[in-house]
């Protein structure tokens, strides 16, 4: 939700917040957040990025340039994000990730909790339809390590079909008769989640579930990334 | 460990949707099979699913974070994953009468360390569970999948020759220590009908 | 098939990183990945001297590409090891706990460096999309449902019998260059024969062998390479004084995986080889556990001999307790127990036992 600064803007910024807790929360908000302050730092947590191609047999293939561009677009989108809000960000040493591992983890399971009882189709009543889980005090140790308030965890499993088997898609169409419909491809499925570092808590996250999107190349990347970063919290 | 990564994926998407639903848990004491009978105070959410019987599970932060299973009344003979699909010729795990609590937590290790996961008991002592002469345990227990470090807690009896067991894993940051308390006062209040 | 002498091999230069966009680059790069998870892993030994002893020994059979690999111990109880076209090496504790010396490992490892060096990896990713698109054509004038299946490439099993046959014949030339005995190669897969043929509800493949096919033909020709080249060292009694601090664990998590005759196969081998209380104790537990007929007085032998052997896990009077109790023999159930708490005063369970003895009375 972006801040209009037509009118005062402190005074729209107040009046959206009341509106906004007023107003159904968005699925992807926790209860009573709404926007990042101003200049609010932001570690970017490394990025769990595989892409896979199924080649015409359905053989799943790990495609290193994939993923490292994918890696590369998804870096510039943040980037893009953090210049129109006004972030600050930090990204983390590969010896930084390593002691922040167990929090990680941690973070990996309360993410699979909220994919699967959040987005999905097994909610529990307990949480009453809020987004409402906290990894708690252990998420200070990322703040102690980087200096940060937030952090963003991003997960992303995606896989292409390739030229060969788009072709024998279309052949098998041709030659059922038009009874086979061929599918897209793959799947893509991830997700993005903004942690509150002082309180562990889950201010913002999305899932993305669906059979289509390309994060390979930049243009059609865009797309994606804006999918996965939908109705994050902007600043005031 | 891609085939893994895979089945996760299909996970995120399906939310492990195999004929299994979530409900809500009514306050005040409620009857778990015949003779038992729990309070579960606190946010719970009943998971219901054919694959974990004879257990039942109760969840508050969703099943990839923490669980409490529940066996309310295991007769000698009978399997403690029935439900669970077969995997490579493996033998169900079974409860015997006259098992003693070690070997009974041994039941308990062998269900949890299927996948390849690890348990370490830290501790096994005497307690009194309704009444009744059992057994209350502490472990550690690392899940093979995502290298998340759990710890457990298990409360028990036999009586009359059937098997009543609260067992309660969650993540050692956070989860565990936060809800540990509330835990073990399910286990005091639990109560069972002779 | 005419077998290549060893000495025909030549090993080749180091190997630099592939380009990113090719197949090989793929499957690097995943690698890569999966490294840094092994690494944080908390099924990774982290025990320096072991890691430092078998380090050094993969270091000497890869010569030249030794700077090129890390090796990491997992804590996994089955026979394997496995090299990524990386570089990284896994070796897991059900093969460190199988071998009998420094040599048959040397076999193992060098194995596995010979697909490495081979790129055999590269090759099998090729090899299944190439057989793969052939299914789907197949599948167009047939069965449909095959198109739906996704299989996964990037798994280091199942490599070819002519990629195994020339992982073994690299193997042997790297033993013998590192001064190891190439005969304890063809060891090896006699005593895991041993062990699998013993489960009566054998199944193929045996998960045992983790990335290794079944090894009949495989002894036959290391044992005939190995007659070309004799001499070397074995290093018994090195390797194991190196892993006698594990073997409490390791023996542990192997009767817990449950297969009560391949266990029984391997603790015979092993106590028949160097009889130690570790191995009686184990073996003890796998009859008790058991439970067949005649078991539990198995159980109990051993349980005494490990005992006699001195410096017995303190368990070892627990489960004799245990027995003993069951039998309703409460005397000595009493003594083993007491002896259990004089050895293990601070054991988890302390207070459950306790409470035994109180039960059994005075």
């Amino acid at each position: 939700m972006r801040v209009s600064t037509s009118i005062g803007g402190t005074f729209v910024a107040a009046l959206l917040v009341v509106a906004s807790s007023a107003a159904a929360q968005s699925k992807n908000l926790a209860p009573g957040f709404s926007v990042l302050p101003k200049g609010a730092r932001v570690v970017i947590m490394p990025t769990d990025i595989e892409l896979f191609s199924i080649s015409a047999g359905g053989v799943l293939e790990p495609k290193a340039d994939w993923t490292e561009a994918a890696s590369r677009h998804f870096r510039a989108a943040m980037l893009e994000k953090k210049q129109d809000l006004g972030l600050s960000t930090i990204e983390l040493t590969a010896q930084q990730a390593d002691e922040a591992d167990e929090v990680n983890a941690l973070h990996g399971a309360v993410a699979r909790a909220i994919s699967i009882h959040h987005f999905g189709t097994l909610a529990l009543p307990s949480k009453q339809g809020r987004l409402d889980w906290s990894l708690g005090e252990p998420a200070r140790v990322i703040q102690n390590m980087t200096g940060a308030d937030y952090a963003l965890f991003s997960w992303v499993r995606d896989s292409y079909t390739s030229d060969e088997r788009k072709a024998a898609m279309v052949a098998m169409a041709v030659l059922s008769l038009g009874r086979v419909v061929p599918t897209a491809g793959g799947l893509q499925t991830g997700y993005a989640s903004l942690v509150d570092l002082k309180t562990g808590q889950v201010l913002w996250f999305n899932r993305l579930s669906r059979g289509s999107g390309d994060l390979r190349e930049p243009d059609k990347a865009k797309e994606t990334l804006e999918a996965l970063l939908a109705q994050f919290p902007g600043t005031k | 460990m891609r085939r893994l990564l895979l089945i996760m994926a299909v996970l995120e998407l399906a939310g492990c949707a195999v004929a299994t639903k979530i409900e809500k848990v009514d306050s005040g004491p409620q009857k778990v099979g015949e003779r038992l009978e729990m309070t579960l105070d606190g946010a719970w959410n009943h998971f219901q699913s054919a694959q974990i019987a004879p257990a039942r599970i109760w969840t508050m932060e969703g099943l990839p974070v923490d669980e409490l299973r529940v066996f309310a009344g295991v007769k000698s003979g009978e399997a403690i994953d029935a439900g669970a699909p077969v995997v490579g010729g493996a033998k169900k795990i079974e409860f015997r009468a006259g098992m003693q609590p070690d070997e009974i937590v041994a039941m308990f290790e062998g269900l949890y360390t299927k996948g390849g996961s690890t348990f370490k008991l830290d501790k096994l002592e005497p307690w009194s569970f309704s009444g009744e002469k059992g057994f209350r345990f502490e472990f550690t227990f690392v899940r093979k999948v995502d290298g998340v470090v759990s710890l457990g807690v298990g409360y028990g009896t036999v009586s009359k020759g059937e098997l009543f067991a609260l067992l309660y894993v969650a993540p050692r940051l956070t989860f565990f220590p936060r809800n540990k308390d509330k835990v073990e006062e399910i286990a005091r209040g639990a109560r069972l009908k002779m | 098939m005419e077998e290549t002498p060893p000495a025909q091999w030549r090993m080749p230069e180091r190997f630099t990183r592939p380009e990113t966009a090719t197949d090989e680059g793929g499957l690097w790069a995943l690698m890569d990945r999966e490294e840094t998870r092994l690494r944080r892993s908390p099924f990774l030994i982290r025990d320096a001297a072991l890691q430092a002893r078998v380090h050094n020994m993969v270091c000497h059979l890869a010569g030249a590409h030794c700077p090129d690999v890390r090796v990491y111990l997992m804590r996994t109880p089955f026979f394997n090891a496995s090299m990524a076209p990386n570089g990284m090496m896994q070796v897991w504790s059900g093969l460190m706990l199988r071998v009998d010396n420094e040599a048959q490992l040397a076999a193992v490892l060098g194995h596995e460096i010979g697909h490495y060096l081979a790129r055999h990896s590269v090759e099998k990713l090729r090899s299944a999309k190439a057989h793969s698109s052939t299914a789907t054509v197949m599948s167009m004038f047939g069965a449909l449902g095959a198109l739906g299946a996704l299989g996964v490439a990037a798994s280091f099993s199942g490599y070819s019998r002519d990629h195994e046959r020339e992982a073994d014949r690299i193997s042997v030339t790297l033993m013998r260059d590192a001064g190891y005995d190439p005969t304890q190669a063809s060891k090896i897969w006699e005593n895991l024969l041993l062990e699998t043929k013993a489960n009566p509800n054998a199944r193929t493949p045996n998960p045992l062998f983790g990335s290794h096919p079944a090894p009949e033909e495989r002894m036959e020709t290391l044992a005939k390479l190995a007659q070309a080249a004799p001499g070397g060292a074995s290093q018994e009694a090195e390797w194991n004084d190196a892993v006698k601090p594990f073997l409490r664990d390791w023996l542990a998590d192997e009767v817990k995986r449950g297969q009560r005759e391949e266990s029984l196969a391997l603790l015979n081998r092993m106590i028949a080889r160097a009889p130690q209380a570790a191995y009686f104790f184990a073996r003890g537990e796998t009859y008790r556990l058991r439970g067949a007929e005649g078991d539990f007085d198995a159980a109990v032998e051993d349980y005494l001999a490990a005992a006699a052997a001195g410096g017995e896990p303190p368990e070892t009077h627990r489960s004799l307790g245990t027995v003993y109790r069951a039998r309703q023999q409460a005397p000595a159930a009493k003594a083993s127990f007491q002896r259990y708490l004089e050895l293990a005063p601070s054991a988890p369970d302390a207070a459950m036992i306790k409470s035994y003895l109180e039960e059994i009375g005075i």
